[in-house]
């Protein structure tokens, strides 16, 4: 409204005002007075001549006082130099006249006007009065300020200037924007929640300190209560404020001469406290609208400035893990605009390459590290990817500055949107460790290849369900089937020996349980030879709970000949010691017989020719004959010594492992019994105690037991000739072992002649072996039975107590009387 | 034949060989002495007379071929005919490459006494 009178006024045609008669001035002057504008009328020589009743009141002054404006004490002493200097200039020339400046209102404030000066010329051209409209445009002008200020706080913000300097230019704005007022910005850490990091330039660092760190809570001080409701809080004057009186703050802040506190929440985007701004003054007050406009603004301004810190930390701590990954994963990263060449590396992708981080990356940086046999690659794999945008992924070697080799995977992903202009992302990654742990394991894997290949084992597994084979080169070469083959059953069948057919696939069928294997058979080879194989075979179930054996075979024929051969120089070995040892006795024997024989013969001759003589020599004769009686009972008593000696047949007793020694006679046994086609499963407990014993006896038992089995199974043909050889431990404490075929069996009212010295039902007879069996059984002080199977077949089975000693069992040394004689070595048994 | 009865001179370890031998070689029409062991007769006087000793092989202390090693180191030859209860068959041809007249297995005949006798008293 104003502004519109003044240009109406501005615009009154300079002829209204060219020389008007005296009297026409009390009009003017009247219609100026009615106006709603400040308005005036100036002489030539620059001295006031009217003021209108508006120009008076706002500067409280009379026109008298007013007439010298220059001395007035109106116009600010900063600004009083430039107006007077502008207004000689406006009086000389002639020219209207537009300045700004701040002149004293009634209330002793200086405030910003707009003063215009147009000169009113008489007929004669002459500037014979000035009208002056000074405009009051300080809200204008305050705004622009504000602007201004708001306009520089956002562009410290913007360009990153530190927090406290933004909060501190942020307090004086508002001290500058609202006089008599002092602010403080108290950022909250809601870790505790404590106010921390002040920022409060105008107050001393008495106030602030003991702000640092203070709870953030209701009863603290308006500001806790301000963060806390979320609300502004208002205290017109702490001294009297009810809800201060009890509070250590009170006395805070009338210590330092304030009274009113205005506390104000600042809050960001997303309705998070950030913490409060605070308004001090030194005298009571309430917050006119204006100061409320500018808290608004300010907290405003203070929320970005802190959600912007709270980002950057996040940022920053974001980035920190990141490079921190980057370190820990040997992995750089990479954007590269082919377009313009731009590109920029991680800093683990500076310290990959080796690079100092002050250098602008290029490709030729990368490529200088290139090794020069990878180099072609790279260059090729550059070329492509800045030709046609593709996505690629390849690995390279680099060579460092100090000749270390480094192997490293690229992979670069094209982000560009112009598919001419590719643009691509990348992770460049170390993975020489990798490399080189590769390199490790493809060592260790020919390493075992050749242990493989040189203990003739062969690795093998087999998934059941789905019948697949992973096997081992040396498994493939024992089998003599190409690495490339697909291995199934049928396959594998093709190579068992037709003897062991069965065998293998009865094993394969119970493997469906999961049972550990641990089997021996032969392979017929295409070129006729025969290969021996141990196969050993551990069930397991995978992550999906299916069935699957790893396993080893080993050929063992080699060892199984040399067994063989063994085998036969034992039993060669075994019939030598029997003769030799009956040879020696046949030698003791004589001796000891002879020695009387001798006296009977010649006591006898000398006997005859007493009694031929003539006369005879009776007494002689008789004498003689009573030595040859009596060198006859010696003969006898020889015998009977003898005989005494065989009949103590003192064992030679020690602590025996069966298990050990049923698998002594098993290896004995092998050959024979693969000849005779009978397999053998063994199921030896563990942990069996020892037992005291003569372990050749007892392995001499078992084997007589074996060959039973075996010459029991002679005429089967319609199902497997399977000893089962078992070891167990009953609740005495007794070791059994027991042998079990798959025989013709026997009658059960024979049972118990079996044991009897000369029966047998069959050809070989076998029942001395028996019946010498169990004599040495029961010289242990153990049992021996028999049992007819479940199903087709006899159990033969023997028990040991586990200590003799305790029974009072001696270990016979064999004395003087036994130096021509030999311990007994079962001879019987050994003749079976 | 001599005039005088020849000697035979007996050692052996066994009772009864000491007792019954030389009751028959008497009943033959020799002189007979028994001893014990081979010590017993090198210590005795009959070494110088005696024209033929029964020796037994195995006796302890010292064994029969190693008297007869100590008479032929004195020089003193006489007939041995030596008797053992240890059929072994490698041991009789060294004694008898050793001078030995006979071995004789025990329980020996008459007959083959008398032969190896005879053979001996015929050396001498």
């Amino acid at each position: 409204m104003e502004n519109e009178i003044a240009r109406f006024v501005d615009a009154l045609p300079g002829s209204v005002f060219t020389a008007p008669p005296d009297g026409r001035f009390d009009l003017v002057r009247s219609v100026l007075d009615d106006l709603p504008v400040l308005s005036a009328l100036m002489d030539a020589s620059g001295r006031l001549e009217f003021a209108n009743r508006q120009l008076l009141a706002y500067f409280g002054k009379s026109l008298e006082e007013l007439k010298d404006w220059g001395k007035a004490g109106i116009i600010h002493p900063d600004d009083l130099p430039g107006v007077c200097e502008a207004w000689d200039r406006a009086l000389q020339s002639g020219t209207a006249l537009d300045i700004e400046y701040r002149n004293r209102c009634a209330d002793g404030i200086y405030r910003w006007f707009q003063t215009r000066g147009s000169p009113i010329r008489d007929a004669e051209g002459r500037i014979v009065l000035w009208h002056i409209v000074p405009l009051d445009i300080d809200d204008r002008k305050r705004a622009e300020a504000e602007l201004a200020g708001e306009k520089q706080l956002l562009e410290m913000i913007a360009s990153g200037r530190p927090l406290p300097d933004v909060l501190d230019a942020l307090c004086k704005f508002f001290e500058t924007a609202a006089t008599g007022c002092l602010c403080g910005v108290y950022p909250i850490d809601w870790s505790g929640p404590t106010f921390q990091n002040a920022a409060a330039p105008s107050l001393p660092a008495s106030y602030i300190a003991p702000m640092e760190g203070l709870p953030v809570r209701l009863d603290v001080a308006p500001c806790g209560v301000a963060a806390q409701t979320r609300t502004q809080v208002i205290v017109e004057d702490i001294e009297s404020d009810s809800r201060w009186r009890d509070s250590s703050y009170r006395a805070h802040v009338l210590g330092h001469a304030l009274r009113s506190v205005w506390s104000t929440p600042i809050s960001s985007l997303d309705g998070r406290v950030l913490g409060t701004f605070c308004i001090y003054r030194r005298t009571p007050a309430t917050p006119s609208s204006h100061q409320q406009e500018l808290i608004a603004q300010v907290t405003h301004i203070a929320s970005i400035a802190l959600d912007r810190e709270r980002k950057e930390a996040e940022l920053k701590r974001s980035e920190a893990f990141l490079a921190q990954a980057q370190r820990l994963t040997l992995t750089g990263s990479l954007w590269w605009k082919t377009s313009t060449g731009e590109i920029t590396w991680s800093e683990e992708s500076y310290r990959l390459l080796e690079y100092p981080v002050t250098v602008t990356p290029t490709v030729e940086l990368i490529l200088r590290r290139c090794h020069p046999e990878d180099l072609p690659l790279v260059q090729e794999k550059v070329a492509s990817a800045v030709r046609d945008g593709v996505n690629t992924d390849f690995e390279h070697r680099l060579v460092m500055p100090n000749g270390a080799v480094k192997h490293i995977h690229i992979v670069m992903q094209n982000v560009g949107f112009d598919s001419g202009a590719p643009e691509f992302m990348g992770a460049v990654t170390d993975i020489t460790e990798w490399k080189l742990a590769q390199e490790k394991l493809r060592q260790s894997e020919t390493y075992l290849a050749e242990a493989q290949k040189l203990s003739l084992t062969g690795s093998i597994g087999w998934r059941v369900a789905d019948d697949q084979h992973f096997w081992s080169d040396e498994t493939y070469r024992i089998f003599g089937y190409h690495p490339s083959t697909l291995i199934s059953f049928p396959l594998i069948l093709q190579r068992v020996h037709p003897e062991d057919l069965e065998v293998v696939q009865r094993a394969l069928a119970e493997a469906q349980d999961g049972r550990d294997f641990d089997y021996e058979y032969r392979l017929l080879m295409p070129d006729g030879s025969v290969k021996h194989l141990h196969l050993v075979a551990h069930g397991m179930r995978d992550r999906d709970g299916r069935l699957e054996y790893i396993g080893a075979v080993q050929d063992v024929t080699q060892q199984r000949r040399s067994e063989e051969a063994l085998g036969e120089l034992r039993s060669e070995l075994a019939h030598v010691s029997r003769v030799t040892s009956l040879g020696t006795l046949t030698a003791s024997i004589a001796h000891e017989v002879s020695q009387p024989l001798s006296g009977i013969i010649t006591n006898a001759s000398t006997c005859l020719r007493m009694l031929a003589s003539d006369p005879p020599n009776v007494d002689g004769a008789r004498e003689t004959a009573r030595r040859t009686i009596r060198d006859g009972h010696r003969a006898s008593e020889v015998i009977t010594r003898l005989r005494a000696l065989f009949a103590r047949k003192t064992p030679t007793m020690e602590p025996v492992e069966l298990n050990e020694a049923t698998r002594e006679v098993m290896a004995l046994s092998r050959s024979e019994l693969q000849r005779s086609r009978t397999t053998i499963r063994m199921e030896l407990a563990e942990d069996l105690p020892l037992v005291m014993g003569d372990r050749v006896q007892l392995q001499q038992v078992i084997m007589n037991l074996l060959r039973n089995a075996s010459e029991a199974m002679s005429e089967v043909d319609d199902r497997p000739r399977e000893i089962v050889i078992r070891t167990a431990r009953d609740k005495d404490d007794r070791v059994i072992v027991s042998v079990q075929d798959a025989g013709s069996g026997f009658e059960p009212h024979s049972a118990e002649k079996m044991f009897d010295a000369f029966y047998t039902t069959k050809q070989h007879g076998m029942g001395i072996g028996l019946s010498v069996s169990r004599s040495i059984i029961e010289s242990h002080r153990g049992r021996l039975w028999a049992v007819p199977n479940d199903g087709p077949g006899v159990t033969f089975s023997f028990s040991i107590p586990r200590s003799l000693e305790e029974e009072g069992v001696e270990a016979h040394e064999h004395g003087d009387s036994a130096r021509s004689l030999v311990a007994p070595d079962v001879p019987a048994l050994g003749s079976v | 034949m001599t005039t005088s009865r020849s000697l035979v001179s007996v050692v052996d370890d066994d009772e009864s060989v000491r007792e019954s031998l030389p009751d028959l070689l008497r009943e033959f029409g020799f002189a007979a002495r028994a001893f014990a062991s081979a010590e017993e007769f090198l210590a005795s006087d009959c070494v110088a007379h005696t024209n033929c000793l029964i020796l037994d092989i195995a006796m302890p202390g010292m064994g029969g071929p190693a008297l007869q090693r100590e008479l032929s180191r004195r020089q003193w030859a006489i007939p041995i005919v030596f008797i053992t209860a240890n059929r072994d068959d490698s041991i009789r041809p060294r004694l008898l490459e050793a001078g030995a007249v006979d071995c004789l297995f025990k329980p020996f005949s008459e007959t083959a006494l008398l032969e190896a006798l005879s053979v001996a008293l015929r050396s001498n």
